[in-house]
């Protein structure tokens, strides 16, 4: 019998959300496991085995020296690197504290801060070579599964980078902007999700970051005329991804 | 207009219609929901909403559906096995209004002109449209402009106008007509009439927006490099609008917004999929990407310049694509572009 490809699944600093949206697919997964051997997923199994990997999976951000060495080697090991879900795209929401300082930020959990030694959170594209990019907190089962379809082909993935605007207004919803004059961010933010929060009548947060080309200042704009302070707009843009270049602009230094 | 070919229906005895009329097809027709009216199907008289006054999406998803699976296919053996994915089903629009009546007239230039696509074709021919005139224009519409309503002259079965306590019916197709039997309706009179024109002039002076369409296209065409271009993309905005945010919701709610993307799908077995077209917005980056990651609309200004232009019959389609004056893109905008203001720009007003 033709070797399965293997699949590798790692978590950094994170909340293992993706790994779960992974087991969600519940139905499918069967499937799936005829397509592709998963020899390494911590949380998932008893007995893992130390690569070489066709595709790994990496859930997390980078956020001590240690994970710098370890993304590193699995780096080494693997044919795709994807960075699985925000944390490891951008760093997502625990890089809000690289707003504050390190010694701040450490002091707020651990008592004794003598042996933490913490970086900034950084997304693994800060350290190495990424070949694939699953946005969102977490990324939609349809992502995960077109991203392992389309490695497995060798072809690039569709995993369109626009405005979540599309898929709402593909959904027949009113603009939660204009008809209830709410501080929606989907107009900047990057679809996948399905437009699941405004279909819901619940804003947009921006959890999967930033869509291609987003006018970040217009939209910051409609927030001012909505009477949103300067310090709402930036938690606004810092939530998900202010350490990308484009929320970066209104996150603010 | 002959009064032998049309018909009253009291208002509170409409339900009757609509049970005539669910005999034979599947009914779809305005719905409300929260603030805003949505096309959806309707199987008794309380789900209908025939005093809306705009729909989110306009009636073209029924004809060029946002997500339309073409065909299936399947690898497994050495042949490609292909089947399409066919949709027969009957069906009738009910409360159609005269803007979206003429949206749907383009595009059946667009998709049944020089080249014949059978998904439209197939969902064209199973449609019967129920039109209904207008009661009150939105505070964003401008067909008065277009040439496109409020009130309707071509293009439907049946054709509805409120006329107090009861509707107008005429008849606009052989089908209209086999429609209506074996329902007894009131024949309309002179008096009817009367009041459907008495109507109509009054509606017409409750306009909020204008567009002046003399010569519009050769003007929009001649300044391509008008400054107003750069004020939507970058800053400024027009007439206290910010600048576009790239959202693609105007050519989303566009009746005659046409642009599509056709793509494959596998199942898991990598050997069977489907093809999917769905609609897609030039408003996006990624629709003037080519190979190499070229790109002929990389600024937003380009962008937004390109579905203006469209929209005032320069740019693509030209009159295929054109606005009728629906106002759906002016009350979506989050960021307030008006295309009626940026056309008085374009003409130095």
């Amino acid at each position: 019998m033709k070797k399965k490809p293997t699949i590798g699944i790692f978590k950094f600093t994170g909340c293992a959300g993706c790994q779960l949206e992974l087991l969600h697919l519940e139905d499918v997964f069967i499937n799936l496991l005829d397509i592709v051997d998963i020899t390494y997923w911590v949380m998932v199994k008893r007995e893992n085995t130390e690569g070489p990997w066709d595709i790994s999976l990496v859930e997390g951000g980078i956020s001590t020296p240690e994970e710098i060495e370890e993304i590193k080697e699995i780096r080494k090991k693997s044919k795709i690197l994807v960075a699985f879900g925000d944390c490891a795209v951008n760093g997502c929401i625990p890089s809000i504290r690289n707003w504050i300082p390190q010694m701040e930020a450490e002091q707020c959990v651990y008592s004794d801060t003598s042996s933490i030694h913490s970086t900034k959170i950084l997304g693994i594209g800060e350290y190495v070579k990424v070949d694939m990019v699953l946005k969102g907190c977490p990324p939609h089962r349809e992502n995960i599964i077109e991203v392992i379809k389309s490695s497995l082909l060798n072809i690039r993935p569709r995993l369109r980078q626009h405005p979540v605007c599309m898929e709402c207004k593909l959904k027949d919803n009113a603009c939660l902007i204009i008809s209830k004059n709410l501080p929606c961010m989907g107009p900047v933010t990057s679809a996948g999700c399905g437009a699941i929060c405004p279909s819901l009548n619940r804003i947009c947060e921006g959890c999967y970051g930033p869509m291609s080309n987003p006018n970040t200042s217009a939209l910051a704009d409609v927030f001012r005329k909505m009477g949103y302070s300067e310090e709402d707009i930036k938690r606004k843009f810092r939530k998900y991804a202010g350490m990308t270049p484009e929320f970066r602009k209104e996150a603010g230094d | 207009m002959g009064n032998e070919k049309a018909f009253t229906i009291e208002k509170n005895d409409f339900g009757r219609l609509l049970e005539h009329l669910l005999k034979k097809y599947r009914v779809f027709g305005p719905t409300q929901r929260g603030l805003d009216a949505t096309f959806n199907e309707i199987k008794t008289n309380d789900q209908l909403f025939l005093d809306y006054v705009s729909t989110v999406l306009p009636p073209k998803k029924f004809f060029h559906p946002p997500r339309l699976e073409l065909f299936s296919f399947d690898l497994h053996q050495k042949h490609v096995k292909i089947e399409e994915i066919k949709q027969d089903e009957k069906t009738l629009l009910l409360g159609i209004h005269p803007c979206d009546v003429h949206a749907l007239l383009r595009l059946d230039d667009f998709f049944l002109g020089e080249f014949q696509d059978p998904y439209y074709q197939n969902r064209r021919k199973n449609t019967v449209l129920v039109a209904l005139n207008c009661i009150e224009p939105s505070d964003y519409a401008f067909c008065n402009s277009m040439g496109t309503g409020p009130f309707l002259e071509e293009g439907y079965d049946l054709l509805l106008t409120d006329i107090g306590t009861k509707y107008l019916i005429e008849i606009g197709s052989d089908t209209g007509q086999n429609i209506l039997k074996g329902i007894q309706l009131e024949n309309a009179t002179t008096a009817d009439f009367t009041e459907k024109n008495h109507r109509f002039k009054l509606l017409e002076k409750r306009f909020k927006r204008f567009i002046n369409t003399s010569w519009l296209s050769k003007i929009a065409q001649e300044n391509i490099d008008h400054e107003v271009w750069e004020r939507l993309g970058e800053q400024g905005g027009v007439s206290g609008s910010l600048p576009c945010l790239s959202c693609g919701q105007c050519s989303l709610v566009c009746p005659t917004c046409y642009c599509y993307d056709v793509y494959d799908t596998l199942d898991l077995s990598l050997k069977k999929g489907k093809r999917i077209r769905e609609l897609d917005s030039c408003q996006l980056l990624e629709y003037g990407e080519v190979a190499q990651g070229g790109n002929f609309r990389p600024n937003r200004k380009d962008r937004i310049r390109h579905w203006m232009l469209c929209k005032l019959g320069v740019a693509a389609g030209g009159q295929q694509s054109s606005c009728v004056g629906c106002g759906r893109c002016i009350r979506t905008c989050p960021v307030g572009i008006d295309i009626t203001e940026v056309a008085k720009v374009l003409r130095g007003e």
